[in-house]
C-alpha cells in the first residue's frame, strides 16, 4: 500500500542575488512496511525531499508538484492541517541527534511530550510507554536514562533517543536523515537494524537518507538515487547495487573503495549546482557515454522492469563487478580519462608489497640509500617510541590518557595506515608526529633527531620535514588568504625568494591538476575537492620527508573522494618520502598502504603488512572492525566478531582495553596489559591470539 | 549542597579581586591630585590649621600605617569617618543605599518582564513589521541619554501635565514616614503607612520609567536574539516537526532555553543600571547612594570614596555570582 | 517564510543607510557650523539671557546669553571627535593585549586577566566616573578615561577569539609550515579575530558619546563655556521645572540622534554579518 507518493516535486530556492533549483521533478513513493533508501552525494537534494514531506521548506523557496500522504497533498495543507499531520503522519529522525534534542529538557520529558501529543495516554501511562520505548531501541536502564539531559548522552545513545522520539509520535512514515553519520561501524549496524524493525514489526514506511549506499543497502527494499535534484535511478536494492543502469549510479558505486581491495574508478568533475530545472541530462558533462541527445534534451524516467526505472538515454546493463575488468571499460578509461586505477590488484600471498601498477617507483623503495642499517634498509623518516599523551586537567589529577605507549616507525617510500574508531587516539598521534603535541612520555624522532631536543628556528626547520593534510579541507586554509598564499606558506617560512616561490607553487598546482586561475581565490570560493588538492599541494611544495594524511577524504563526497584518493596514491608512491594515512574507513586504507596499525583506546592492538592484517586479522578487535564494515563487494571474507558493548560504556582501567567488550575475554585478560607479540606476519597484542580462530568456530557451531 | 559549595568557592575567589580593588582605590585616591583638607578648611586656612586637621583624620601617618588602620577597620565593619561631614561613613552609607537599590531593583524587574515578553513576541514574528518596530524601538532606547530623558519626562509629565510630583525628594514629608531601611516603599510597607506608600510610589514613577526605558533596550535585544537562535535551532525544529502544539513548544522548548542564556547579561545590565542611577538621582534629587558617592569623589573625601568604590564592586560581583547560580539552575549543561 | 532572506537583507541595508546618513549629516553640520549660524559658540549676547526661540536666536539663548543653535552645532565637533578617538584607542590597545594574552596563554595570560578582573569589578560608567573625577576633566583626559574603561572589553573579546582560532586547522597548518610565531599571529590569527570588533566598534562609539556627555552633565567632563551637549543639558536642567525646554531639549535630541546613527549602523553591520555566516 502506498503511503507516500511524491509526484513531480520541484523546489527552487531564491537566495541573495541567485537562485538554486534544489529539486527538479522528483517522483518517488514509499509503501507501508517498506524501507526505501534515498541516496546521492551532497547537493543532490536528499534533505530537501525530507523537508518537503513535513512541510519544512527553507525561507525563500518555492515548491511545485505534489507530496501525497495517504491521499492528501502536504504542500496544499493549511497551518492547522499541517500541525496535525506532522509527527503522526511523518516524523523525522534528524541527522545530528545531539543538536536535535532540546538541551534544557530531560529526554524523558521530550519523549513524553510526543507521546501525549499523538497518543491517547495518561501522563502515568506515557511515562511507562516511554521507558518501554527506550528499552526497545536498546537503551540500558531506561528508567534512569529518562531523567538524563541530552548533553549527558553519548552520540550513539542520543541517536537511539532520537529514534524513540520519532517512533513515539507513532508516525505512518519514519524519515531518517543520515542517521548514522559520526557513528562507529559497530553502532551503525545496530541503528540501521532498528529501522528495518520499524518497517517489519510496526508496519511503518521508512525513508532512509544516506550519502553512502553501501552502509544502508542491507536494510533497504528499494533505493532512489538523486543527482543534482533529479531522480536518476530507482529500483529494488539488489538490482541497483549489482547492475546499476544509470552511469551516475555506476560511478557512485565504483568510487567507493572496498575491503576486498577491488579497484576504484575515478569520475572527473563534480555535481553541478543548477539555477533552474535542467534542460538536458545533468550528468552529461561527466558521463563517458554522453551523446548529442544527452546535452540537448533531458531524459525522463523510463521503466526497465517492474519497479526499476532510470532517467538515461543509454542505460547500461550487466553486472558492475564483472565489468570492472571488462575490456570496454579499460578502452574507455584510456580514451576518456575516466581512469580506473587498480590501487592494488594482484592478491599478494605473503604480504610482500607487489603488484602495484600505478606505482612503479615503489619497487625502488628497498634499494634507497641506507641511512640506518638496523631494522629496515630504507632511510627511516619518523620514529615514535613508547609515546604517551595525557591531556591533563589544568590543576593536575585525572586527565585524559589519549595515547598509552605507542611505538612505530616509517621509512622513506613506505605508506603506513593507521585505523581505529573515533576516540582511539588517531588524531593525537597525527599531532604528535607533527610536533604540534609534545609526548608526555616517550620520544618522537623526525629524520633521526628528537623533536624535544631542538628549539627555535631549528625546530621550525625540522618541523617542515613533516607535513600534514587535514581532515577539514576548507578549515585548514586561512579564510582571508588566497590559494597562492596558502600553498606558498612553507616556502615563505623557509625564506624562498618570491620568484622561485611562484614557480614552485605553480608546479605544485599543476601536479594537483588544478588550473592557475584558482591562485587568487579564497577558501570559501573553493569546493571541498579543490580545497583538499590545495592542501596536498601545500604539503608537497616544501618537499618534506613525510606527509601525514589525517582522514583526508572523510569530509568529501564519494566521487570526489575517489579523485583525491587517486591523487594521494600518486603522492605516496614517491620513493623519496614516507607517508602516514590515518582513517576510520578501513577500505580506503587497504587501497594503498604497505603496513597497517590498528589503534584501540590509545594502544596499538595489531600491526602488520596490509595483506595479512586485512586478510587474516589476529586480534579480535581488528576482526570486529573488519566484519562490521559495510561493503558493496565481497567485503571481509573471514568469520566475523561482534563486540558486546558500545565503546562509550566501557572504560579501560586495567589490563587489556578491549576486555569489557570482547566476546573471548577471560579473567586473565583484565589482569595484565597486553604486549605486542609476533604472530605470523603481524604483531598482535592479545594473549589468546592463537586460539581466536578456533574460538570463533566454536561460537559459530 | 553543590550550589553552596560553589558559592563558597566563588566567594573565596572574590577575596583577591576585592583586595586588589581596596589597594588600588586607596593608592589612586591619594596619588592623584586633590586634597580633602583644603576643601573643608577653605583657601585661607593656615598651615597649622591644615596640619591639625590632617592629624585629626590620621593623614599625617605614613601611607602603610594608614592602610593598615584602614584594613583593620574594614575587618570590623568600620569604614572610617567622613572628612566632609564628620559622620561615620558606615551609617551614612546605610541610609543612602536603600533608596538606590529600591530604584534599581524595581526597574530591573519591570525591564526583565517587558524584555522577555516583547523579545519572544518579536522573535516569533522575525522579519515582520511588528518585529522591525520593536527592534528600532530598542535601538532608540539604547541611544537615549538617560539624564536627558529624565528631564524630558519632568518637562512633560510634571511641568506640562502636572501628573507627577516635583522632582525633589522620594516621599511626601507630610506622611511622617519613619526611616528603617531607607527604601521608602519598603519602609512604608513595614510600618503599614498607606499614604507614605502611595506617595513613594508616586515619586518613584518617573525615575523608574526613565531607568526602565534605558535598560530594557539591551535586555530586549538579547532576549530576541536568544529566542531567535532557539527558534532556528535544530532542537526546536525537531520538536515542531514532531507536531507538538504551540503552547507546549513555547513553554517547554522556547522559554527556558531562551532565558538560560540571559543571567550573565542581566548582571551586566544591573551594573549599567547602577551607572545610570547616578545620573538619574542627580536629575530627580533622589539623595541616594550615587549622589553621596559622587560628592565624596568631588571633594576627595577619602573614606567615602574608598567605601563607595568597595561597596559597588562587592555588589556587582555578588550580582554576577547570583547570575551564575541562576544560569546553572536554568541550563542543565552548566556545571557548578 | 518566503520573504525572510530578502527582507532581512533589505532591513540590514536600510539600517546601514539610515545610520550612515545620520552620521554624515552630523559631520557635515559640525564642519559647516560657521556657515549655519551667525553666532559664535561662546559668544555672549548681553541683551538676551534665556531668550525664547525665534527672532535673533533660532533656538533661543541659555542662562549665559549664548546662542543655543550655534552651540549645538559646534558641540558635535567635540562629542564626535572624543568618541571616535577614544574608541580607536581602546580597540588598538585592547586588541593587542587580547592577542598576546590569548595566543601565549600561561602566566602572562593569567596575570593580564586578573588585572582585567579588577577593572570588570565595576560597571563601566561608574569606573569612568571615578577615574574622571580623580583625574580631572578636559578633552585629553576624557579620551583616555573612555578608552581605559572600554579597552578591557576588547581585550577579552579578542582573547576569546584568538583562543578559539589558535587551535583551528588553518593555524596549525601555518605552524607546521614552519612559519614563525609573529608571522602566524599577524597573517592568520589577527585578521580573523577582529571580526566581532568590527561590528562592536560603531555601537561602542555611540556608548562613548553617552559616557562623555554623562560625565559632562555631572560636571566632570568638558567645562563650560566650551560647547558640549552634556554640559549644555546640565546648564539647562534647572529650566525644565519652569517649563523652559529650549536650553536642554535640543542638545539632548542631537545627542540622541547621533548615538542612534551609530546604533543603526552597528545593528545593520551585525545583521549583515549574521546573514553571511548562515
Amino acid at each position: 500500500m502506498t503511503l507516500l507518493a511524491i509526484e513531480d516535486l520541484s523546489v527552487v530556492i531564491h537566495g541573495r542575488g541567485r537562485q538554486v533549483a534544489a529539486l527538479s521533478g522528483v517522483t518517488l513513493s514509499v509503501g507501508s512496511g517498506e524501507v526505501v533508501g534515498l541516496v546521492g552525494e551532497s547537493g543532490g537534494g536528499k534533505s530537501m525531499v525530507a523537508r518537503s514531506i513535513v512541510g519544512l521548506l527553507p525561507g525563500g523557496s518555492q515548491a511545485s508538484g505534489h507530496v501525497f500522504f495517504d491521499g492528501s497533498d502536504v504542500l496544499a495543507m493549511g497551518r492547522a492541517e499541517l500541525e496535525s499531520f506532522r509527527g503522526r503522519g511523518a516524523a523525522i529522525c534528524f541527522q545530528n541527534p545531539r543538536g536535535a534534542l532540546s538541551p534544557t529538557r530531560t529526554v524523558g520529558r521530550q519523549l513524553v511530550d510526543r507521546l501525549l501529543t499523538h497518543q491517547k495516554l495518561s501522563p502515568d501511562q506515557a511515562r511507562e510507554v516511554a521507558a518501554e520505548l527506550f528499552e526497545s531501541v536498546g537503551i540500558r536502564s531506561p528508567k534512569r536514562r529518562l531523567a538524563a539531559y541530552p548533553h549527558e548522552l553519548s552520540g550513539g545513545m542520543a541517536q537511539r533517543v532520537m529514534i524513540s522520539l520519532a517512533t513515539g509520535c507513532a508516525p505512518g512514515l519514519l524519515i531518517a536523515d543520515e542517521p548514522t553519520t559520526g557513528l562507529d561501524v559497530t553502532l551503525t549496524r545496530e541503528i540501521l537494524a532498528r529501522f528495518r524493525q520499524a518497517a517489519d514489526a510496526e508496519g511503518r514506511g521508512v525513508l532512509l537518507i544516506s550519502h553512502d549506499l553501501a552502509s544502508i543497502a542491507e536494510v533497504c527494499d528499494r533505493v532512489v538515487v538523486l543527482y543534482a535534484g533529479t531522480v536518476v535511478e530507482t529500483g529494488p536494492v539488489a538490482r541497483v547495487l549489482t547492475e546499476p543502469a544509470h552511469p551516475y549510479t555506476r560511478a557512485l558505486l565504483r568510487s567507493v573503495p572496498d575491503l576486498d581491495g577491488r579497484p576504484v574508478a575515478v569520475t572527473p568533475g563534480s555535481m553541478p549546482l543548477l539555477r533552474e530545472a535542467p534542460g538536458s541530462c545533468p550528468f552529461a558533462q561527466r558521463c563517458t557515454d554522453s551523446s548529442e541527445r544527452c546535452t540537448a534534451e533531458r531524459p525522463m524516467a523510463r521503466l526497465i522492469t517492474g519497479e526499476w526505472s532510470t532517467a538515461c538515454f543509454h542505460p547500461k546493463t550487466g553486472s558492475l563487478a564483472e565489468r570492472v575488468h571488462g575490456l570496454d571499460d579499460i578502452a574507455h578509461a584510456r580514451h576518456l580519462e575516466q581512469a580506473e586505477y587498480p590501487l592494488r590488484i594482484g592478491e599478494a600471498p605473503s604480504g610482500e608489497p607487489s603488484g602495484e601498477i600505478e606505482a612503479p617507483g615503489k619497487a625502488a623503495t628497498t634499494g634507497g640509500a641506507p641511512y640506518r642499517t638496523e631494522v629496515v634498509d630504507a632511510r627511516e623518516v619518523l620514529r615514535v617510541e613508547d609515546a604517551h599523551v595525557v591531556y591533563g586537567s589544568r590543576f593536575g589529577g585525572g586527565g585524559h590518557h589519549a595515547l598509552r605507549g605507542v611505538g612505530l616507525s616509517v621509512a622513506a617510500g613506505e605508506t603506513l595506515g593507521v585505523v581505529g574508531e573515533s576516540g582511539c587516539g588517531k588524531s593525537t598521534l597525527a599531532r604528535l608526529m607533527l610536533g604540534l603535541q609534545a609526548p608526555t612520555r616517550g620520544r618522537v624522532e623526525v629524520a633521526g633527531r628528537d623533536l624535544a631536543k631542538v628549539r627555535g628556528a631549528e625546530l621550525r626547520r625540522l618541523r617542515t620535514r613533516v607535513q600534514l593534510v587535514f581532515q577539514d579541507p576548507i578549515g585548514s586554509l586561512s579564510p582571508r588568504r588566497t590559494v597562492a598564499d596558502a600553498i606558498g606558506e612553507p616556502l615563505r617560512a623557509a625564506g624562498v625568494p618570491a620568484a622561485e616561490r611562484e614557480a614552485r607553487v605553480r608546479a605544485a598546482l599543476e601536479r594537483m591538476e588544478l588550473d592557475a586561475s584558482i591562485l587568487e581565490r579564497r577558501p570559501h570560493e573553493l569546493s571541498g575537492g579543490q580545497a583538499q588538492r590545495v592542501g596536498i599541494a601545500r604539503a608537497l611544495v616544501g618537499e618534506p620527508d613525510l606527509i601525514v594524511f589525517d582522514e583526508p577524504t572523510s569530509a568529501l563526497d564519494v566521487t570526489v573522494q575517489a579523485q583525491i584518493l587517486k591523487v594521494i596514491a600518486e603522492v605516496t608512491s614517491d620513493p623519496s618520502r614516507g607517508a602516514v594515512f590515518i582513517s576510520h574507513d578501513l577500505a580506503t586504507v587497504r587501497g594503498f598502504c604497505d603496513r597497517v596499525v590498528v589503534l584501540y583506546l590509545g594502544r596499538i592492538v595489531e600491526e602488520g603488512p596490509v595483506e595479512s592484517v586485512f586478510g587474516d586479522p589476529r586480534h579480535p578487535y581488528t576482526r570486529a572492525l573488519l566484519s562490521s564494515a559495510p561493503s558493496l563487494g565481497r567485503g571481509f571474507a573471514g568469520a566475523g566478531v561482534t563486540l558486546t558493548r558500545d565503546l562509550e560504556e566501557t572504560d579501560a582501567a586495567r589490563g587489556c582495553a578491549l576486555a569489557p567488550r570482547c566476546p573471548f575475554s577471560v579473567p586473565a585478560c583484565a589482569e595484565r596489559e597486553q604486549e605486542l607479540r609476533d604472530h605470523g606476519g603481524s604483531r598482535v597484542a592479545c594473549h589468546r591470539a592463537a586460539d581466536i580462530p578456533g574460538l570463533i568456530e566454536l561460537i559459530e557451531r | 549542597m553543590r550550589v553552596l559549595r560553589f558559592v563558597l568557592r566563588r566567594l573565596l575567589q572574590l577575596v583577591p579581586v576585592l583586595l586588589g580593588v581596596v589597594i588600588l582605590t586607596f593608592l589612586l585616591v591619594r596619588v592623584l591630585p586633590g586634597d580633602p583638607i583644603k576643601t573643608i578648611l577653605g583657601p585661607n586656612a593656615s598651615e597649622a590649621d591644615a596640619a591639625a586637621a590632617r592629624a585629626r583624620f590620621g593623614l599625617d601617618q605614613p601611607l602603610w600605617q594608614q592602610f593598615l588602620d584602614y584594613l583593620g577597620g574594614l575587618v570590623t565593619g568600620d569604614f572610617g569617618t567622613s572628612i566632609q561631614s564628620g559622620g561615620a561613613v558606615a551609617s551614612e552609607m546605610a541610609v543612602r543605599l536603600g533608596p538606590t537599590l529600591e530604584l534599581v531593583v524595581i526597574a530591573l524587574i519591570i525591564a526583565l518582564v517587558i524584555a522577555t515578553v516583547l523579545g519572544i513576541w518579536s522573535a516569533r514574528r522575525a522579519g515582520g513589521a511588528g518585529d522591525h518596530t520593536v527592534r528600532v524601538g530598542a535601538l532608540v532606547g539604547n541611544s537615549v541619554p538617560e539624564f536627558w530623558l529624565g528631564l524630558v519626562l519632568i518637562l512633560v509629565v510634571y511641568s506640562v501635565l502636572g501628573w507627577a510630583p516635583a522632582p525633589s525628594g522620594r516621599v511626601d514629608p507630610d506622611t511622617n514616614l519613619s526611616l528603617i531601611t531607607g527604601a521608602d516603599l519598603l519602609d512604608a510597607a513595614l510600618t503599614a503607612n498607606g499614604p507614605a506608600f502611595l506617595s513613594a510610589l508616586h515619586h518613584l514613577m518617573l525615575p523608574v520609567a526613565t531607568l526602565v526605558i534605558v535598560i530594557v533596550a539591551p535586555l530586549l535585544r538579547s532576549v530576541r536574539a536568544s529566542a531567535l537562535e532557539v527558534l532556528r535551532s535544530e532542537a526546536y525544529t525537531a520538536a515542531a516537526t514532531h507536531g507538538l502544539r504551540d503552547r507546549l513548544l513555547l513553554r517547554g522548548y522556547l522559554l527556558r532555553a531562551t532565558l538560560a542564556r540571559l543571567p550573565a547579561l542581566a548582571a551586566l545590565v544591573f551594573g549599567f543600571a547602577i551607572g545610570s542611577t547616578v545620573l538619574i538621582e542627580y536629575v530627580f534629587s533622589w539623595q541616594g547612594f550615587g549622589q553621596w558617592a559622587l560628592r565624596g569623589l568631588l571633594f576627595r573625601d577619602y573614606p567615602v570614596v574608598q567605601a563607595s568604590v568597595l561597596v559597588i564592586a562587592l555588589l556587582y560581583v555578588l550580582v554576577f555570582l547570583i547570575a551564575d547560580v541562576v544560569q546553572a539552575i536554568l541550563d542543565p549543561r552548566v556545571r557548578i | 517564510m518566503a520573504r525572510t532572506a530578502r527582507t532581512k537583507e533589505r532591513f540590514a541595508s536600510s539600517l546601514i543607510v539610515v545610520g550612515s546618513a545620520i552620521l554624515i549629516t552630523v559631520v557635515l553640520a559640525a564642519l559647516f557650523a560657521p556657515l549655519l549660524s551667525s553666532w559664535g559658540p561662546e559668544e555672549i549676547d548681553p541683551a538676551a539671557s534665556l531668550a525664547a526661540p525665534g527672532g535673533a536666536h533660532l533656538l533661543g539663548t541659555d542662562l549665559n546669553g549664548m546662542d543655543v543653535w550655534s552651540r549645538v552645532l559646534y558641540a558635535a565637533r567635540l562629542d564626535l571627535g572624543v568618541a571616535v578617538a577614544s574608541v580607536a584607542l581602546a580597540v588598538v590597545a585592547g586588541s593587542l593585549i587580547g592577542l598576546v594574552a590569548g595566543y601565549r596563554g600561561g602566566l602572562l595570560d593569567d596575570a593580564l586577566m586578573r588585572v582585567l578582573d579588577i577593572f570588570q569589578a565595576f560597571p563601566t560608567f561608574i569606573l569612568a566616573l571615578a577615574v574622571a573625577a580623580l583625574l580631572g576633566g578636559g578633552v585629553a583626559n576624557l579620551i583616555a578615561v573612555v578608552a581605559l574603561v572600554n579597552a578591557p572589553a576588547y581585550a577579552r573579546l579578542v582573547r576569546a577569539e584568538v583562543r578559539a582560532i589558535r587551535d583551528l586547522p588553518f593555524v596549525e597548518a601555518a605552524r607546521t609550515s614552519g612559519s614563525s610565531t609573529w608571522s602566524v599571529l599577524w597573517r592568520h590569527v589577527l585578521p580573523n579575530s577582529l571580526t566581532p570588533v568590527r561590528v562592536i566598534a560603531p555601537l561602542n562609539c555611540g556608548w562613548a558619546m553617552l559616557t562623555l556627555a554623562g560625565l559632562s552633565f555631572l560636571g566632570l567632563g568638558i567645562p563650560t563655556p566650551e560647547a558640549e551637549w552634556g554640559a549644555m543639558i546640565s546648564l539647562g536642567a534647572g529650566d525644565v521645572v519652569a517649563g523652559r525646554w529650549w536650553t536642554s531639549v535640543p542638545p539632548g535630541l542631537c545627542l540622541l540622534i547621533c548615538v542612534l546613527g551609530f546604533s543603526l549602523l552597528g545593528e545593520g553591520l551585525q545583521e549583515r554579518a549574521d546573514s553571511k555566516r548562515r
